[in-house]
């Protein structure tokens, strides 16, 4: 009797393991899937710890929009992409998913239109330099959650103690660098490349754009082979080369480089807007300043903008499509209302995308202000265009390869002839 | 004469298998089963799954440019994390199964490597080894071993040798414990009458203490063939395959493959390859091995 009793408790765990039972919702409530991308450290709590004023995000939308369930998920980085992956080939896709890419979402007809489901009220409030980066064939397929701008900063101690000028052009940046490694022997390390699979088509774009060159040419077809991009990386190969840089751009990410700077051991970062509140949490004390990304003589210089997306995927199995759109409706409203997109921002150390945030970060924070003029003047990344994914990582093997030895030129070309055959 | 009783069909072990038989199946021969048919299917880049394409997904992986240095980096992931760990491991064994003082000490530090995760493990050779402010240049500089300090990761060679050697240190104790269990089940008595019969250090360690482990120590070689082969955390965490697939093994490239350049078809593809590798590296050994048993 007791092997029975065993046998049949063995069983009934094996099968509760595959199916443990769903939560439960109420008859006539709309439940939404979402998937939000952990941004730092405070992400979690905010939407479903005590965060959020010893609140949550879920419970205070569900409190606040009776008859809508949130089944939030709050997913890293280094995840989200096989967890979305994974999903779509399951036939589940969350219903509003938070990531940086769109286009395959899109192209592939799995994405509602935004006009499906955004108000008109909250769509006006978006930046329309933000919105035109989601755009294919007319259509709007995503709108922005963030942003983030990227300067040059500098230590302003080392800077001083050298007798150097903060270099504007590429000649001026290598006589700088010279400049602290005779200074400091080699101790200090003047510049910093991440040419990692993490960031390594931010270096691309960094040197690319100040050359006048980029992803993209001015009629917006793929020319990352163009003279001006070849020129531009091998500019910085040769930095690396001639021991101006930190010694390993393939495997040092920008977390690592500012590592380094917070340790006072790099001069020079190319580093998003958070990185004063990253050292300080580091416990580094160094004096920093920001400056324009150094370009080549003549060529302006130019920011990067990233900034990463809310998107809805269709269903076409839900029962009620209009109430389910006005349910994904009901959360962006809620997500952008300045009362908790202000915390969510602010909270991470992030750029707002709705104008109606601006007013109340710039009054917590003046410097932020500087910052939204920087991200005025941002280029982004071509992500409304399909091939993106295989571009990004096309540039990082190719600035990989000419790290370990290739021609830069060369590979810029397979990769060229690749994304347009 | 009494006709034999006849046996009542005994279904209670088939009872007792059936919860593993249903855990193995949903968790491990239904996702085999999917990636072969995934390796056959167009999958587009958002993941969303085609019809049938026969073979094309296999002829665009083995095309791959990185393919070939992939493969060849794989064989000397195996052969040399396997083979150096075997080695080691076995001596180790041999050194612990001496009696001395704080025997039972050493042997539970040695399971340390073997008992932490192997993401930290990497992690922590990765700041061992860093140039700017690692552990071990801050020991050769303190001792006056170097003047400046060395660039441990100066070519993705050597950060490759790194790889394998973090793979062998983290591996060793795992043999180790295979061969000890083997070293402590030799009666101690076929090694006194060799005594007497003059044998000395050498020929007692290959005529008797060899053979004897030789099937702990073929478990610990499949085992490990295996384990190696299909270890992801060393590679990835401590280059993530960089420069440009230079330092991926096969596991590693499939991953960066299927969820960073989004080919899944030729990552799906690369599974299988991999799988029928395994099966054949694992089966080659396992039938020389029962050979040799039956031999003996």
């Amino acid at each position: 009797m007791k092997k029975i009793a065993a046998f049949v408790l063995s069983l009934s765990l094996a099968l509760g393991l595959a199916a443990a039972p769903a939560p439960a919702a109420e008859a006539g409530d709309i439940t939404l899937d979402v998937i939000i991308c952990q941004y730092g450290p405070n992400t979690n709590d905010w939407f479903l710890g005590t965060g959020m004023n010893g609140t949550n995000f879920v419970d205070k939308f569900e409190a606040e929009n009776p008859g809508i369930k949130l089944n939030l998920d709050v997913v890293s980085w280094n995840d989200v992409y096989t967890e979305v992956d994974t999903r779509i080939a399951n036939h589940n896709a969350p219903d509003i998913l938070n990531i940086d890419v769109f286009a395959n979402y899109a192209n592939e007809g799995l994405l509602l239109p935004v006009s499906d489901y955004c108000p008109e009220e909250l769509f006006a409030d978006y930046f329309p330099s933000f919105i035109d980066q989601s755009v294919i064939d007319d259509t709007v397929w995503a709108v922005p959650d963030l942003a983030s701008a990227r300067a040059l900063f500098y230590n302003v101690d080392i800077f001083e103690e050298v007798g150097v000028e903060v270099p504007t052009t590429w000649a001026e940046l290598r006589d700088v660098s010279q400049a602290i490694v005779d200074y400091y022997e080699g101790e200090v390390y003047p510049w910093g490349i991440d040419m990692t699979t993490d960031e390594g088509q931010a270096a691309f774009a960094y040197y690319t754009w100040g050359n006048g060159g980029g992803f993209v040419d001015e009629n917006g077809e793929w020319a990352v082979n163009s003279p001006e991009n070849a020129e531009a990386i091998q500019f910085a190969l040769d930095l690396v080369a001639d021991g101006y840089t930190n010694p390993n751009p393939a495997t040092q990410t920008r977390y690592d480089l500012q590592d380094m700077f917070a340790a006072g051991k790099l001069a020079m970062v190319i580093a998003p807007n958070q990185l004063p509140t990253y050292v300080a949490d580091k416990g580094g004390e160094i004096n920093m300043a920001t400056a324009n990304i150094p370009a080549n003589e003549g060529k302006a210089s130019s920011s990067v903008g990233v900034m990463d997306r809310v998107m809805a995927f269709r269903d076409d199995e839900a029962p009620d499509q209009a109430a389910r759109n006005e349910a994904i409706g009901k959360f962006l409203t809620f997500f952008y209302n300045p009362e908790n997109y202000v915390g969510w921002v602010s909270m991470e150390g992030f750029l707002p995308a709705v104008n109606s945030a601006v007013e109340a970060l710039v009054e917590a924070d003046p410097s932020f202000e500087a910052w939204l003029d920087v991200l005025g003047g941002c280029q982004f990344y071509p992500t409304a265009k399909a091939e993106w994914d295989q571009v990004k990582q096309g540039v990082i093997k190719a600035e990989q390869s000419a790290l370990a030895g290739g021609d830069i030129q060369a590979e810029l070309d397979a990769l060229q002839a690749e994304i347009t055959k | 004469m009494n006709p034999l009783p006849k046996r009542k069909p005994n279904w209670r072990p088939y009872l007792w298998l059936l919860p593993s038989i249903l855990l193995i199946s949903v968790f491990v021969i239904f996702p085999i089963l999917i990636v072969f048919r995934l390796s056959f299917s167009e999958i587009s880049k958002a993941g969303v799954v085609g019809g049938f394409i026969g073979f094309q997904n296999y002829i665009d992986a083995v095309n791959l440019p990185a393919f070939p240095t992939v493969m060849m980096n794989t064989f000397w992931w195996v052969l040399s994390v396997v083979g150096l760990s075997t080695l080691l491991g076995f001596i180790i064994a041999l050194v612990l199964n001496q009696k001395f003082r704080g025997r039972k000490i050493a042997r539970s530090i040695l399971i340390f490597p073997w008992a932490t995760s192997l993401v930290i493990q990497a992690s922590v050779w990765n700041y061992i080894i860093k140039y700017e402010y690692g552990n071990l240049n801050s020991v050769l500089l303190n001792l006056g071993i170097i003047k400046e300090a060395i660039n441990w990761r100066s070519s993705y060679q050597i950060e490759f040798v790194w790889e394998c050697a973090v793979g062998i240190f983290v591996t060793i104790p795992f043999v180790a414990f295979c061969v000890l269990s083997g070293l402590q089940s030799i009666d101690e008595s076929l090694y006194e009458s060799a005594t007497v019969d003059g044998a000395g250090f050498w020929d007692k360690l290959f005529n008797i203490t060899v053979p004897l482990v030789r099937p702990a120590l073929s478990v610990s070689t499949v085992l490990n063939i295996i384990y190696v082969f299909n270890s992801f955390p060393i590679v990835y965490t401590m280059t993530k395959g960089a420069p440009a697939n230079k330092t991926d093994t096969m596991i590693t490239y499939l991953y960066m493959l299927s969820f960073y350049d989004r080919k899944k078809g030729p990552a799906n593809a690369l599974s299988v390859i991999g799988f029928l590798i395994l099966c054949l590296c694992a089966g080659i050994y396992m039938i020389s091995v029962m050979r040799k048993e039956e031999a003996l």
